[in-house]
């Protein structure tokens, strides 16, 4: 069967980021500019292309939606102006909701502990973020550390974090994690019924 | 009477781009700028927000700039790091989306009311003290230093976000940095993406965006590259040691904040320049 450029998971990534990758006509634009590509296994094309007919393992299990930098050059190139960096930022949150993130994702980890450190302090603590990455990742401790030690002793990095209005940040995490929870569970329950494909108004 | 900015330094600067900060602030206070710094800010929610919680991810800024409306009744906030400018015109964009607008303001807490400006900080100096204003406070030009104006990612990208006069090669940080006497270089790699969100686990791709980066700039016959985003700044400085370890012959190459340019030129000391705080030494090209 030929493949079909609608399918549920370009109708869940649209409810989540509000682009139609179906609009994709493959000019591939996006690869040709991207700093990374060739870094990974499959190029931002190709991951639009899983989109569009619903191949969500080959999209979860890419290395290259965990080697986005996110420097919006597809994004800004795209010829049909779909926001392709919000496309890959939506499959690593599918990835997570559905707790399919790839083994080898230390990107993953990162964002991961870099976005509790903010909830947390009001600010990123960026020492906590470093010494919780090595915990997990010893292996890397070289990579980081001396650079870290160095920039340490010219007082660029803080030993404490600097604190931000904290009570305000908790209010806003928890209602924003509210609200996004009760949005994405209704519109994956959209997605999965045969009725919500990809169409409607583009 | 002199303007005033809010200011949103954001974590970076009070962290691993404190000369970013003081050298910021220096030059403001020298041009005739005052800054407000937005009492009890918060962090923008960068990359790590919008690829977790695009909700919390514009509610972040907004919350910021609510306090610089309401609060401190102020029509524009300096925002220095690009990462966070980023950030500050993604929610700026998406507040235009009622749904969008009625979801952050529940989450801030507080009504959102649009005009507030945004400023990195090429615009500081481009926009808010003008090129001709800014001549007229030089009192160390640079003598033709031929310095590589970085854009990077981030302060163009998306245009339709960011507003940018040219997402592909824009020239703003060239004009300035020609009104204090450098002599700006034509390149390719003026917003490439040097990789710096990947710095803390994907070392050999950095290494190879930084590598191709510096290496054009050398080409092209830049003697330091001016930036404007911290994240870059590390990076491309940082970067280097790395460099050296595969390549002995490797030459460095200052990597020096915009900031730290007009500051050299207008008389801020060089304490409040801090460019002790580099990997690689900056004085001889601002000496």
């Amino acid at each position: 069967m030929a493949a079909t450029v609608s399918s549920a998971l370009a109708a869940r990534v649209r409810a989540g980021s509000g682009e139609n990758a179906c609009k994709c006509y493959q000019c591939k634009k996006c690869s040709v500019g991207c700093p990374v590509a060739g870094f990974a296994d499959l190029h931002p094309a190709q991951i639009m292309r899983c989109v569009q007919i619903g191949d969500l393992d080959a999209a979860l299990q890419s290395k290259f939606i965990w080697l986005c930098t996110g420097c919006e050059t597809c994004t800004t190139r795209c010829p049909q102006g779909i926001d392709i960096a919000a496309v890959m930022d939506e499959l690593r949150m599918i990835a997570r909701e559905d707790g399919r993130v790839r083994a080898e994702a230390p990107f993953a980890a990162i964002l991961e502990l870099n976005y509790r450190s903010f909830r947390r302090w009001g600010r990123l603590y960026e020492v906590e973020l470093l010494a919780l990455d090595k915990l997990k990742r010893p292996k890397t401790f070289m990579d980081d550390v001396p650079m870290g030690l160095k920039m340490f002793m010219k007082g660029k990095i803080n030993p404490l974090p600097t604190i931000g209005d904290r009570g305000q940040m908790k209010r806003m995490a928890a209602a924003a994690d509210r609200i996004v929870a009760e949005k994405r569970a209704q519109a994956k329950a959209d997605a999965a019924t045969p009725a919500g494909g990809a169409g409607g108004a583009p | 009477m002199s303007r005033t900015l809010a200011y949103y330094p954001g974590c970076s600067l009070h962290g691993t781009a404190k000369e970013l900060d003081s050298s910021f602030v220096g030059t403001a206070a020298k041009l005739g700028l005052t800054l407000a710094e937005i009492p009890g800010w918060e962090c923008c929610g960068n990359t790590a927000a919008h690829a977790t919680n695009r909700l919390l991810a514009t509610a972040l800024p907004a919350n910021e700039l609510v306090k610089v409306k309401t609060d401190m009744q102020l029509d524009a906030v300096a925002v220095p790091c690009a990462a966070c400018f980023s950030r500050f015109m993604a929610t700026i964009h998406e507040m235009d989306e009622p749904q969008t607008r009625a979801d952050v303001e529940q989450v801030v807490g507080r009504p959102y009311e649009a005009g507030v400006a945004v400023r990195n900080l090429v615009d500081v100096y481009y926009d808010e003290v003008g090129l001709d204003a800014l001549k007229a406070k030089v009192v160390r030009p640079f003598n033709g230093l031929k310095v590589a104006a970085y854009y990077g990612c981030l302060l163009t990208r998306p245009p339709k976000v960011t507003l940018a006069e040219d997402p592909e090669y824009p020239t703003h940080m060239d004009a300035v940095l020609k009104a204090i006497g450098c002599e700006p270089v034509a390149w390719s790699s003026k917003t490439d993406c040097c990789g710096a969100s990947l710095a803390l686990c994907e070392q050999a791709v950095v290494v190879k965006l930084v590598r191709s980066i510096l290496q054009n700039a050398r080409d092209c016959g830049a003697e330091a590259i001016a930036c404007a985003c911290p994240l870059c700044q590390v990076n491309l400085d940082s970067r280097q040691a790395d460099i050296r370890k595969t390549d002995p012959a490797w030459r460095d190459v200052p990597i020096v904040y915009l900031s730290q340019f007009v500051g050299r030129a207008i008389g801020v000391s060089d304490s409040e320049l801090g460019l002790k705080k580099h990997m690689v030494p900056v004085e001889a090209a601002l000496a």
